[in-house]
Protein backbone atom coordinates (compact mmCIF):
# COMPACT_ATOMS: atom_id res chain seq x y z
CA UNK A 1 0.00 0.00 0.00
CA UNK A 2 1.22 3.63 -0.87
CA UNK A 3 2.60 5.74 1.89
CA UNK A 4 0.33 8.75 0.78
CA UNK A 5 -2.72 7.32 3.02
CA UNK A 6 -5.54 7.47 0.88
CA UNK A 7 -8.96 7.57 2.32
CA UNK A 8 -9.75 3.67 1.77
CA UNK A 9 -12.64 2.00 3.38
CA UNK A 10 -12.42 -0.92 5.24
CA UNK A 11 -12.33 -4.28 3.07
CA UNK A 12 -15.07 -6.43 3.54
CA UNK A 13 -13.44 -9.31 5.64
CA UNK A 14 -11.99 -7.33 8.25
CA UNK A 15 -15.59 -5.21 9.03
CA UNK A 16 -16.80 -9.44 9.36
CA UNK A 17 -13.78 -10.37 11.77
CA UNK A 18 -14.93 -6.97 13.57
CA UNK A 19 -18.45 -7.89 13.68
CA UNK A 20 -17.27 -10.83 15.31
CA UNK A 21 -15.85 -8.84 18.51
CA UNK A 22 -19.11 -7.09 18.96
CA UNK A 23 -20.57 -9.52 21.46
CA UNK A 24 -17.53 -9.56 23.71
CA UNK A 25 -16.94 -5.41 23.35
CA UNK A 26 -20.49 -5.08 24.65
CA UNK A 27 -19.94 -7.22 27.93
CA UNK A 28 -16.88 -5.44 28.75
CA UNK A 29 -18.44 -2.00 27.90
CA UNK A 30 -21.35 -2.88 30.35
CA UNK A 31 -19.27 -3.77 33.12
CA UNK A 32 -17.50 -0.76 32.48
CA UNK A 33 -20.33 1.75 32.26
CA UNK A 34 -23.27 -0.62 33.37
CA UNK A 35 -26.41 1.02 32.23
CA UNK A 36 -26.71 -0.85 28.72
CA UNK A 37 -27.86 2.10 26.69
CA UNK A 38 -24.35 3.83 27.36
CA UNK A 39 -22.66 0.75 27.44
CA UNK A 40 -23.63 0.46 23.70
CA UNK A 41 -22.66 4.06 22.63
CA UNK A 42 -19.40 3.38 23.79
CA UNK A 43 -19.21 0.19 21.67
CA UNK A 44 -20.42 1.93 18.59
CA UNK A 45 -18.01 4.40 19.39
CA UNK A 46 -15.07 1.99 19.25
CA UNK A 47 -16.19 0.13 16.43
CA UNK A 48 -16.16 3.71 14.30
CA UNK A 49 -12.64 4.12 15.21
CA UNK A 50 -11.52 0.66 14.51
CA UNK A 51 -13.10 0.94 11.23
CA UNK A 52 -11.52 4.61 10.78
CA UNK A 53 -7.99 3.10 11.87
CA UNK A 54 -8.83 -1.07 10.01
CA UNK A 55 -5.18 -0.31 8.06
CA UNK A 56 -3.43 -0.03 11.60
CA UNK A 57 -4.64 -3.54 12.47
CA UNK A 58 -2.08 -6.14 12.25
CA UNK A 59 -3.76 -9.71 11.00
CA UNK A 60 -0.86 -11.40 12.98
CA UNK A 61 -2.41 -10.47 16.31
CA UNK A 62 -5.61 -10.92 18.00
CA UNK A 63 -8.80 -8.40 16.60
CA UNK A 64 -10.20 -8.42 19.98
CA UNK A 65 -7.79 -7.50 22.30
CA UNK A 66 -7.01 -4.75 19.51
CA UNK A 67 -10.84 -3.67 19.49
CA UNK A 68 -10.90 -3.63 23.54
CA UNK A 69 -7.70 -1.48 23.54
CA UNK A 70 -9.43 1.27 21.35
CA UNK A 71 -12.63 0.86 23.66
CA UNK A 72 -10.62 1.45 26.75
CA UNK A 73 -9.37 4.38 24.97
CA UNK A 74 -12.44 5.74 23.95
CA UNK A 75 -13.71 5.15 27.95
CA UNK A 76 -10.61 7.28 28.70
CA UNK A 77 -11.57 10.11 26.58
CA UNK A 78 -15.55 9.78 27.42
CA UNK A 79 -14.35 10.73 31.28
CA UNK A 80 -11.75 13.12 30.54
CA UNK A 81 -14.46 14.55 28.44
CA UNK A 82 -17.33 13.96 31.58
CA UNK A 83 -14.97 15.06 34.36
CA UNK A 84 -16.51 17.68 35.79
CA UNK A 85 -20.51 15.75 35.31
CA UNK A 86 -21.37 13.47 37.99
CA UNK A 87 -21.38 9.57 36.61
CA UNK A 88 -24.76 7.49 37.21
CA UNK A 89 -24.07 5.24 40.65
CA UNK A 90 -25.48 1.88 39.20
CA UNK A 91 -27.45 1.78 42.40
CA UNK A 92 -29.50 4.64 41.42
CA UNK A 93 -30.05 1.86 38.64
CA UNK A 94 -32.12 -0.58 40.15
CA UNK A 95 -35.29 0.38 38.57
CA UNK A 96 -34.30 1.43 35.68
CA UNK A 97 -33.96 -0.41 32.50
CA UNK A 98 -31.16 -3.10 33.52
CA UNK A 99 -31.24 -5.90 30.88
CA UNK A 100 -29.48 -7.69 32.77
CA UNK A 101 -31.45 -7.77 35.78
CA UNK A 102 -33.95 -10.13 34.46
CA UNK A 103 -31.34 -12.70 35.24
CA UNK A 104 -30.98 -11.73 38.96
CA UNK A 105 -31.00 -14.42 41.52
CA UNK A 106 -30.53 -12.48 44.58
CA UNK A 107 -30.82 -9.00 43.40
CA UNK A 108 -29.73 -7.76 46.43
CA UNK A 109 -26.69 -9.35 46.69
CA UNK A 110 -25.73 -8.80 43.00
CA UNK A 111 -26.70 -5.14 43.55
CA UNK A 112 -23.96 -5.11 45.92
CA UNK A 113 -21.58 -6.80 43.87
CA UNK A 114 -21.73 -4.33 40.90
CA UNK A 115 -22.13 -1.27 43.44
CA UNK A 116 -18.60 -3.07 44.64
CA UNK A 117 -17.08 -3.42 41.22
CA UNK A 118 -18.78 0.55 40.73
CA UNK A 119 -16.74 2.00 43.66
CA UNK A 120 -13.21 0.44 42.70
CA UNK A 121 -10.93 3.00 41.02
CA UNK A 122 -10.89 2.45 37.24
CA UNK A 123 -6.94 2.09 37.59
CA UNK A 124 -8.01 -1.36 39.25
CA UNK A 125 -11.34 -2.07 37.62
CA UNK A 126 -10.72 -2.57 34.52
CA UNK A 127 -7.05 -5.12 34.86
CA UNK A 128 -9.52 -6.91 37.42
CA UNK A 129 -12.30 -7.26 34.67
CA UNK A 130 -9.80 -7.72 31.77
CA UNK A 131 -8.05 -10.93 33.42
CA UNK A 132 -11.23 -12.03 35.25
CA UNK A 133 -14.21 -11.92 33.22
CA UNK A 134 -12.47 -11.08 29.37
CA UNK A 135 -10.33 -13.84 30.46
CA UNK A 136 -7.08 -11.90 28.98
CA UNK A 137 -3.50 -13.21 29.91
CA UNK A 138 -1.86 -10.37 32.24
CA UNK A 139 0.56 -9.77 28.78
CA UNK A 140 -2.62 -9.07 26.74
CA UNK A 141 -4.26 -6.89 29.33
CA UNK A 142 -0.77 -5.14 29.54
CA UNK A 143 -1.46 -4.32 25.75
CA UNK A 144 -4.87 -3.99 25.95
CA UNK A 145 -3.91 -0.75 28.61
CA UNK A 146 -0.93 -0.32 27.48
CA UNK A 147 0.37 -0.51 30.76
CA UNK A 148 3.76 -2.98 32.19
CA UNK A 149 2.64 -6.46 33.08
CA UNK A 150 4.13 -5.78 36.97
CA UNK A 151 1.56 -3.21 36.87
CA UNK A 152 -1.32 -5.28 36.06
CA UNK A 153 -0.19 -8.04 38.11
CA UNK A 154 -0.51 -5.71 40.97
CA UNK A 155 -3.30 -3.99 39.91
CA UNK A 156 -5.08 -7.19 39.50
CA UNK A 157 -3.81 -7.75 43.24
CA UNK A 158 -5.24 -4.88 44.71
CA UNK A 159 -8.43 -4.53 42.94
CA UNK A 160 -9.15 -7.79 44.46
CA UNK A 161 -8.78 -7.35 47.68
CA UNK A 162 -10.55 -3.54 47.01
CA UNK A 163 -13.47 -5.43 46.01
CA UNK A 164 -13.61 -8.12 48.95
CA UNK A 165 -13.26 -5.71 51.35
CA UNK A 166 -16.13 -3.92 50.02
CA UNK A 167 -18.23 -6.85 49.71
CA UNK A 168 -17.09 -7.78 53.65
CA UNK A 169 -18.51 -3.89 54.50
CA UNK A 170 -15.13 -2.54 54.53
CA UNK A 171 -14.10 0.54 52.68
CA UNK A 172 -10.72 0.00 51.11
CA UNK A 173 -7.36 1.34 51.45
CA UNK A 174 -7.21 4.24 49.22
CA UNK A 175 -5.91 3.22 45.74
CA UNK A 176 -2.24 4.32 45.09
CA UNK A 177 -1.86 2.78 48.63
CA UNK A 178 0.28 -0.50 49.05
CA UNK A 179 -0.69 -2.27 51.84
CA UNK A 180 -4.50 -3.06 51.83
CA UNK A 181 -6.47 -4.12 54.98
CA UNK A 182 -4.93 -7.82 56.06
CA UNK A 183 -7.61 -9.90 56.78
CA UNK A 184 -6.30 -12.21 59.20
CA UNK B 1 8.33 -13.19 35.67
CA UNK B 2 11.98 -14.23 37.10
CA UNK B 3 12.18 -16.34 39.64
CA UNK B 4 14.68 -14.13 41.94
CA UNK B 5 12.12 -11.34 41.84
CA UNK B 6 8.78 -13.31 42.84
CA UNK B 7 9.74 -13.70 46.53
CA UNK B 8 10.19 -10.37 46.78
CA UNK B 9 6.75 -9.38 45.53
CA UNK B 10 4.01 -8.82 47.72
CA UNK B 11 2.09 -12.09 49.06
CA UNK B 12 -1.08 -10.90 47.70
CA UNK B 13 0.53 -10.42 44.45
CA UNK B 14 1.84 -14.09 44.44
CA UNK B 15 -1.70 -15.48 45.02
CA UNK B 16 -3.33 -13.62 42.44
CA UNK B 17 -1.04 -14.50 39.67
CA UNK B 18 -1.62 -17.89 41.14
CA UNK B 19 -5.09 -17.83 40.86
CA UNK B 20 -4.77 -16.46 37.17
CA UNK B 21 -2.83 -19.56 36.37
CA UNK B 22 0.67 -16.84 35.30
CA UNK B 23 2.81 -18.33 37.20
CA UNK B 24 5.86 -20.54 35.80
CA UNK B 25 5.71 -24.18 37.24
CA UNK B 26 8.04 -23.70 40.03
CA UNK B 27 6.77 -20.61 41.21
CA UNK B 28 3.38 -22.27 40.94
CA UNK B 29 4.74 -24.97 43.32
CA UNK B 30 5.78 -22.25 45.57
CA UNK B 31 2.73 -21.44 45.97
CA UNK B 32 0.55 -24.30 46.14
CA UNK B 33 3.18 -25.38 49.31
CA UNK B 34 2.53 -21.92 50.64
CA UNK B 35 -1.71 -22.81 50.53
CA UNK B 36 -1.07 -25.94 52.21
CA UNK B 37 0.27 -24.46 55.29
CA UNK B 38 -1.60 -21.32 55.36
CA UNK B 39 -5.06 -21.98 55.56
CA UNK B 40 -6.11 -18.07 55.87
CA UNK B 41 -4.62 -17.68 52.76
CA UNK B 42 -6.17 -20.08 51.19
CA UNK B 43 -9.39 -19.14 52.88
CA UNK B 44 -8.86 -15.89 51.29
CA UNK B 45 -8.04 -17.11 47.77
CA UNK B 46 -11.26 -19.32 47.40
CA UNK B 47 -12.67 -15.68 48.31
CA UNK B 48 -10.92 -14.29 45.37
CA UNK B 49 -12.29 -16.86 43.31
CA UNK B 50 -15.84 -16.91 44.13
CA UNK B 51 -15.88 -13.34 43.42
CA UNK B 52 -14.53 -14.15 40.04
CA UNK B 53 -17.41 -16.66 39.68
CA UNK B 54 -19.64 -14.56 40.63
CA UNK B 55 -18.84 -11.32 38.28
CA UNK B 56 -18.51 -13.77 35.50
CA UNK B 57 -22.17 -15.04 35.91
CA UNK B 58 -23.64 -11.54 36.82
CA UNK B 59 -21.87 -10.08 33.32
CA UNK B 60 -21.66 -12.82 31.31
CA UNK B 61 -25.01 -12.81 30.11
CA UNK B 62 -24.30 -9.53 27.97
CA UNK B 63 -22.14 -11.09 25.62
CA UNK B 64 -25.17 -13.64 24.22
CA UNK B 65 -27.25 -11.24 23.79
CA UNK B 66 -28.33 -11.13 20.13
CA UNK B 67 -26.80 -7.89 18.71
CA UNK B 68 -28.48 -4.50 18.09
CA UNK B 69 -29.35 -4.08 14.65
CA UNK B 70 -28.00 -0.43 15.33
CA UNK B 71 -24.42 -1.79 16.16
CA UNK B 72 -24.47 -4.18 13.24
CA UNK B 73 -25.05 -1.47 11.04
CA UNK B 74 -21.91 0.80 11.93
CA UNK B 75 -19.86 -2.20 11.11
CA UNK B 76 -21.33 -2.25 7.67
CA UNK B 77 -21.69 1.69 7.11
CA UNK B 78 -19.89 2.92 4.16
CA UNK B 79 -19.41 -0.26 2.94
CA UNK B 80 -16.90 -1.45 0.37
CA UNK B 81 -19.78 -1.32 -2.49
CA UNK B 82 -17.82 1.55 -4.51
CA UNK B 83 -14.69 -1.41 -4.35
CA UNK B 84 -11.25 -0.13 -5.07
CA UNK B 85 -8.61 -1.90 -6.72
CA UNK B 86 -6.42 -1.65 -3.08
CA UNK B 87 -8.98 -3.17 -0.98
CA UNK B 88 -9.60 -5.90 -2.86
CA UNK B 89 -5.90 -6.78 -3.23
CA UNK B 90 -6.27 -6.57 0.72
CA UNK B 91 -9.18 -8.92 0.93
CA UNK B 92 -7.36 -10.86 -1.59
CA UNK B 93 -3.88 -11.10 0.45
CA UNK B 94 -5.69 -11.14 4.27
CA UNK B 95 -7.39 -14.32 2.99
CA UNK B 96 -9.25 -15.32 6.66
CA UNK B 97 -12.81 -14.19 5.58
CA UNK B 98 -12.25 -13.84 2.03
CA UNK B 99 -16.27 -13.25 1.21
CA UNK B 100 -15.04 -13.01 -2.58
CA UNK B 101 -14.18 -9.34 -4.38
CA UNK B 102 -16.95 -7.22 -5.26
CA UNK B 103 -19.83 -7.19 -3.08
CA UNK B 104 -22.89 -4.85 -3.51
CA UNK B 105 -24.38 -3.29 -0.57
CA UNK B 106 -27.39 -5.83 -1.42
CA UNK B 107 -25.26 -8.89 -1.78
CA UNK B 108 -23.57 -8.07 1.46
CA UNK B 109 -26.49 -7.26 3.31
CA UNK B 110 -27.40 -10.97 2.28
CA UNK B 111 -23.75 -12.22 3.77
CA UNK B 112 -24.69 -10.35 6.99
CA UNK B 113 -27.78 -12.64 7.09
CA UNK B 114 -26.25 -15.82 6.59
CA UNK B 115 -23.54 -15.35 8.87
CA UNK B 116 -25.07 -13.61 12.13
CA UNK B 117 -25.59 -16.89 14.30
CA UNK B 118 -22.13 -18.29 14.33
CA UNK B 119 -20.78 -14.71 14.30
CA UNK B 120 -22.48 -13.86 17.10
CA UNK B 121 -22.20 -17.26 19.15
CA UNK B 122 -25.39 -17.25 19.34
CA UNK B 123 -26.38 -21.36 19.10
CA UNK B 124 -25.98 -23.24 22.87
CA UNK B 125 -24.24 -25.72 21.60
CA UNK B 126 -21.15 -23.75 20.79
CA UNK B 127 -21.58 -22.24 24.32
CA UNK B 128 -21.25 -25.71 25.38
CA UNK B 129 -18.06 -25.94 23.98
CA UNK B 130 -17.14 -22.65 25.45
CA UNK B 131 -18.38 -23.26 28.93
CA UNK B 132 -16.80 -26.71 28.79
CA UNK B 133 -13.06 -24.73 28.13
CA UNK B 134 -13.19 -22.26 31.01
CA UNK B 135 -14.30 -24.71 33.99
CA UNK B 136 -12.90 -28.27 32.86
CA UNK B 137 -9.20 -26.41 33.30
CA UNK B 138 -10.10 -25.77 36.93
CA UNK B 139 -8.17 -26.98 39.56
CA UNK B 140 -10.03 -25.84 42.92
CA UNK B 141 -13.54 -24.80 41.46
CA UNK B 142 -14.70 -27.17 38.87
CA UNK B 143 -18.30 -27.20 40.07
CA UNK B 144 -20.09 -24.93 41.88
CA UNK B 145 -22.14 -27.56 43.79
CA UNK B 146 -19.70 -31.38 44.59
CA UNK B 147 -21.37 -34.16 45.27
CA UNK B 148 -17.86 -35.60 47.05
CA UNK B 149 -18.91 -35.94 50.63
CA UNK B 150 -17.02 -37.89 54.05
CA UNK B 151 -19.44 -40.00 53.78
CA UNK B 152 -21.61 -42.03 51.88
CA UNK B 153 -24.54 -40.45 53.07
CA UNK B 154 -22.75 -37.47 53.01
CA UNK B 155 -21.94 -38.00 49.20
CA UNK B 156 -26.04 -38.79 48.60
CA UNK B 157 -27.66 -35.79 50.17
CA UNK B 158 -24.86 -33.39 48.11
CA UNK B 159 -26.70 -35.59 45.09
CA UNK B 160 -29.91 -34.90 46.18
CA UNK B 161 -29.27 -31.45 46.94
CA UNK B 162 -27.46 -31.01 43.35
CA UNK B 163 -30.80 -32.64 41.55
CA UNK B 164 -33.40 -30.67 43.39
CA UNK B 165 -31.39 -27.11 42.76
CA UNK B 166 -30.15 -27.74 38.91
CA UNK B 167 -34.10 -28.68 38.38
CA UNK B 168 -35.92 -25.91 39.91
CA UNK B 169 -33.38 -23.63 37.78
CA UNK B 170 -33.17 -25.08 34.66
CA UNK B 171 -37.46 -25.56 35.00
CA UNK B 172 -36.80 -29.30 33.42
CA UNK B 173 -35.78 -32.78 35.60
CA UNK B 174 -32.54 -33.18 35.81
CA UNK B 175 -30.86 -36.42 36.11
CA UNK B 176 -27.27 -37.39 37.01
CA UNK B 177 -26.43 -39.46 34.73
CA UNK B 178 -23.87 -42.75 35.78
CA UNK B 179 -21.01 -43.20 33.77
CA UNK B 180 -18.74 -45.20 36.30
CA UNK B 181 -19.37 -47.93 33.72
CA UNK B 182 -17.37 -45.56 31.23
CA UNK B 183 -14.81 -44.68 34.67
CA UNK B 184 -16.55 -41.25 35.03
CA UNK B 185 -17.15 -40.18 38.33
CA UNK B 186 -19.72 -37.51 38.77
CA UNK B 187 -17.53 -34.32 40.28
CA UNK B 188 -20.71 -32.22 40.51
CA UNK B 189 -22.17 -29.26 38.93
CA UNK B 190 -23.07 -25.53 37.96
CA UNK B 191 -25.59 -23.30 37.12
CA UNK B 192 -24.44 -21.13 33.90
CA UNK B 193 -26.79 -18.30 32.84
CA UNK B 194 -27.92 -17.12 29.49
CA UNK B 195 -30.19 -14.62 28.10
CA UNK B 196 -32.65 -17.84 27.44
CA UNK B 197 -32.50 -18.76 31.10
CA UNK B 198 -30.06 -20.77 33.22
CA UNK B 199 -28.72 -23.86 31.78
CA UNK B 200 -27.24 -26.87 34.06
CA UNK B 201 -23.35 -28.02 33.40
CA UNK B 202 -22.67 -31.70 35.13
CA UNK B 203 -19.17 -32.62 35.36
CA UNK B 204 -17.40 -36.27 35.44
CA UNK B 205 -14.43 -37.29 35.71
CA UNK B 206 -12.03 -40.16 35.25
CA UNK B 207 -10.35 -40.93 38.62
CA UNK B 208 -6.63 -42.73 38.90
CA UNK B 209 -4.75 -40.27 36.52
CA UNK B 210 -2.40 -37.24 36.99
CA UNK B 211 -4.40 -34.96 35.50
CA UNK B 212 -7.74 -36.08 35.40
CA UNK B 213 -9.88 -36.31 31.98
CA UNK B 214 -12.99 -34.85 32.46
CA UNK B 215 -16.54 -34.33 30.22
CA UNK B 216 -19.45 -32.16 30.71
CA UNK B 217 -22.79 -32.76 29.81
CA UNK B 218 -25.41 -29.47 29.63
CA UNK B 219 -28.67 -29.49 29.87
CA UNK B 220 -31.36 -26.94 29.18
CA UNK B 221 -34.57 -25.69 27.12
CA UNK B 222 -33.20 -26.23 23.59
CA UNK B 223 -33.47 -23.49 21.09
CA UNK B 224 -36.30 -23.77 18.19
CA UNK B 225 -33.77 -24.45 15.74
CA UNK B 226 -31.78 -27.00 17.31
CA UNK B 227 -32.24 -30.31 15.12
CA UNK B 228 -33.65 -33.06 17.65
CA UNK B 229 -31.23 -35.46 15.82
CA UNK B 230 -28.25 -36.95 17.49
CA UNK B 231 -25.36 -34.19 15.98
CA UNK B 232 -21.68 -34.50 16.21
CA UNK B 233 -19.19 -31.43 16.25
CA UNK B 234 -15.45 -31.33 16.27
CA UNK B 235 -13.83 -27.83 17.52
CA UNK B 236 -10.20 -28.50 17.67
CA UNK B 237 -9.29 -31.01 19.88
CA UNK B 238 -13.40 -31.28 21.54
CA UNK B 239 -15.87 -33.24 20.50
CA UNK B 240 -19.29 -32.74 21.13
CA UNK B 241 -22.37 -35.02 20.83
CA UNK B 242 -25.73 -32.93 20.99
CA UNK B 243 -29.41 -33.96 20.93
CA UNK B 244 -33.13 -32.82 21.80
CA UNK B 245 -35.13 -35.55 23.88
CA UNK B 246 -38.66 -34.38 25.09
CA UNK B 247 -38.60 -30.40 26.03
CA UNK B 248 -34.70 -30.63 27.09
CA UNK B 249 -31.65 -29.97 24.90
CA UNK B 250 -28.39 -32.23 25.85
CA UNK B 251 -24.94 -31.55 24.70
CA UNK B 252 -21.83 -33.74 25.93
CA UNK B 253 -18.41 -32.56 25.31
CA UNK B 254 -15.08 -34.10 25.96
CA UNK B 255 -11.70 -33.98 24.48
CA UNK B 256 -11.30 -37.39 23.51
CA UNK B 257 -12.08 -39.29 20.21
CA UNK B 258 -15.42 -39.88 18.30
CA UNK B 259 -16.05 -43.69 19.43
CA UNK B 260 -14.99 -42.89 23.07
CA UNK B 261 -17.08 -39.82 23.48
CA UNK B 262 -20.17 -41.50 21.41
CA UNK B 263 -20.25 -44.53 23.87
CA UNK B 264 -20.81 -41.63 26.71
CA UNK B 265 -23.44 -40.08 24.65
CA UNK B 266 -25.09 -43.54 24.40
CA UNK B 267 -24.33 -44.07 27.63
CA UNK B 268 -26.09 -40.86 28.96
CA UNK B 269 -29.04 -41.19 26.21
CA UNK B 270 -30.08 -44.70 27.28
CA UNK B 271 -30.57 -43.00 31.09
CA UNK B 272 -32.75 -40.21 30.16
CA UNK B 273 -36.31 -41.30 31.57
CA UNK B 274 -39.10 -41.40 29.10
Amino acid sequence: MSSRTPVVIAPTAFRQQLLGTIPRLRRYARSLVFESAAADDLVQTALERALAHWHQFDQRRDILVWVLSIAHNAYMDDRRRHAHTTSVEPLDLQDGPDALAAHAPDPGLRMDLMAALAKLSVEQREPLLLVTLEQLSYAECAEVLRIPIGTVMSRVSRGRAALRALLDGHAPAPSGTRGLRRVV
Amino acid sequence: MNATTFQELPLDERLSAWLDDELAPDQRAEVDTWLRDHAEDAARVRLWAADRDALRARLEPAAGESVPTRLEQVVWSHAPDTATAGWMRWAAAAAIFVLGGALGAGATWRLLEETRVPVAGARWEQRAIAAHAVYVPEVRHPVEVSVHGATPQESRAQEEHLVRWLTRRIDRPVKLFDLRSHGYELVGGRLLPDTQGAWAQLMYQKSGETSPQRVTVYLRKPDSATPAAFRYERHGELGMFYWVEGSTGYALVGAMPRDELMALAESIYRQIPN
